[in-house]
């Protein structure tokens, strides 16, 4: 069963002014999957989420989410995804209550049993006004407002930063709960690395405006290890590797970070330093730093 | 017996092993453990990803990796299956052979630290009872 993408970038280009933000990006976002975003910051994230949910038009390019241009959204589409924005603070003068009601007048789909089920697990009062809310409650109030029409796809813009751990855990577990149930589609940046090992099949990687990476997260660390070779006088120039990303020569021996080997590269190499060699797996932190230097 | 996801999966996030690896290892384990035998069930995917809080596609990957290992199989409209081929419930070889990555690794470290083959088996048996 082979799907459309939900989303396709071809060659987008966007700048503000003579700063250019994404030069030339492309990635294609399969339907089901849970796909994080990773960059630093001013790496163009929020430019590219933007672009995708309609608030940015793109220079060039073209740009396709749920089959349609996002500049031209039909109202069908909009009923069709979440998306929560970096900071938001909509409405001040509102209580929780009347926001949620507000915004569900909106959808002709709306689940009042997990708006409710939410509200009483983050201990959101819903009489309060949402101009009095700290960061994390109105992180959860967006939130809430994105998942409750059910949208088969959800944008997410640092959805979980201002969020405690537990209130994360539970985020994430509301969402694979959305994926596993529905086949909902996510897109999320995040700099909580951690959070998308658990949740995420599929990762982006943004560095100036561009994609360095896009593709599955186990491939991603397949593709990258780390290997120490603990003999005294090897140097990184003898080995004549390819594809690597670190060296670091330590008293002892090398230490490298190696992207992409080929066939039976690191097996050669067992065999040259047998007992000396030692090959890690790296988590996608470590991998994002390397990647990212 | 069907297995319960929560207490039958342990998936570290830190390891940098990918988690569909880690789900295979330990269906495995299970099988040559015996605690999963032949024409036992497998929890579903979705199951196993709610339970243990983890992307069902990677889950569905693990299975259909141990699938066409010969590992389990799929029964239509019921899930995934123990092969009964695959129960190997006593056979010595397989046990062994989960344990084998580690004691490649514990090999390496005492060689590093220059023990003795009989030195390392000391260190053994004497933690073997505890």
């Amino acid at each position: 069963m082979m799907n459309s993408p939900m989303i396709e970038c071809l060659n987008v280009k966007k700048g503000f002014g003579k700063r250019n933000i994404l030069n030339g990006l492309s990635l294609s976002v399969p339907k089901g999957s849970v796909l994080g975003l990773l960059g630093k910051n001013g790496a163009g994230k929020t430019t590219l989420i933007k672009l995708l949910v309609g608030l940015l038009k793109a220079d060039s390019g073209s740009i396709s989410v749920l089959g349609e241009s996002p500049w031209r959204f039909s109202e069908g589409a909009k009923e069709r995804f979440g998306y929560v924005p970096q900071r938001e603070k909509l409405y001040p003068w509102l209580t929780v209550r009347q926001l949620i009601e507000y915004a569900g007048s909106f959808y002709r789909h709306w689940n009042e049993t997990l708006v409710e089920q939410l509200i009483r697990q983050w201990r959101l009062n819903e009489q309060e006004r949402i101009g009095v809310l700290s960061e994390g409650e109105a992180q959860k109030v967006a939130i809430i407002l994105a998942l409750a029409h059910e949208p088969e796809l959800l944008i997410l813009d640092e959805p979980v930063a201002s969020l405690d751990p537990l209130a994360r855990r539970e985020f994430l577990k509301t969402i694979l709960h959305s994926v596993a149930d529905r086949q909902c589609t996510v897109f999320f940046s995040t700099h909580i690395t951690s959070d998308l090992e658990r949740a995420a099949d599929h990762v982006v990687l943004i560095n100036e405006g561009a994609v360095s990476f896009c593709g599955e997260l186990d491939e991603l660390k397949e593709q990258v290890k780390r290997v120490r070779i603990m003999a005294g006088d090897v140097t990184v120039e003898q080995l004549q590797m390819k594809g690597v990303l670190a060296c670091e020569h330590t008293d002892g021996g090398v230490v490298l970070t190696l992207k992409d080997q080929q066939g039976d590269a690191l097996q050669k190499l067992e065999q040259q330093f047998g007992q000396a060699m030692h090959v890690e797996n790296l988590n996608l932190e470590e991998i994002f730093l390397e990647l990212s230097r | 017996m069907v297995l319960d996801p929560k207490s039958s999966f342990h998936i570290s996030t830190s390891s940098g092993v990918p988690i569909y690896r880690q789900i295979m290892d330990q269906v495995k384990i299970h099988i040559v453990s015996g605690r999963l035998k032949g024409e036992d069930f497998l929890p579903s995917v979705r199951q196993v990803a709610k339970e243990i809080e983890v992307n069902p596609m990677t889950v569905s990957k693990a299975y259909s990796l141990l699938e066409s290992a010969g590992v389990i199989e799929t029964v239509r409209g019921q899930g995934m299956r123990v092969k009964f081929s695959a129960e190997p419930g006593a056979d010595l070889k397989d046990r062994q052979e989960e344990v084998l990555p580690f004691v490649k690794e514990m090999i390496k470290k005492a060689k590093q630290l220059s023990l003795t083959k009989e030195e390392i088996l000391d260190a053994i048996r004497s933690r073997w009872e505890d």
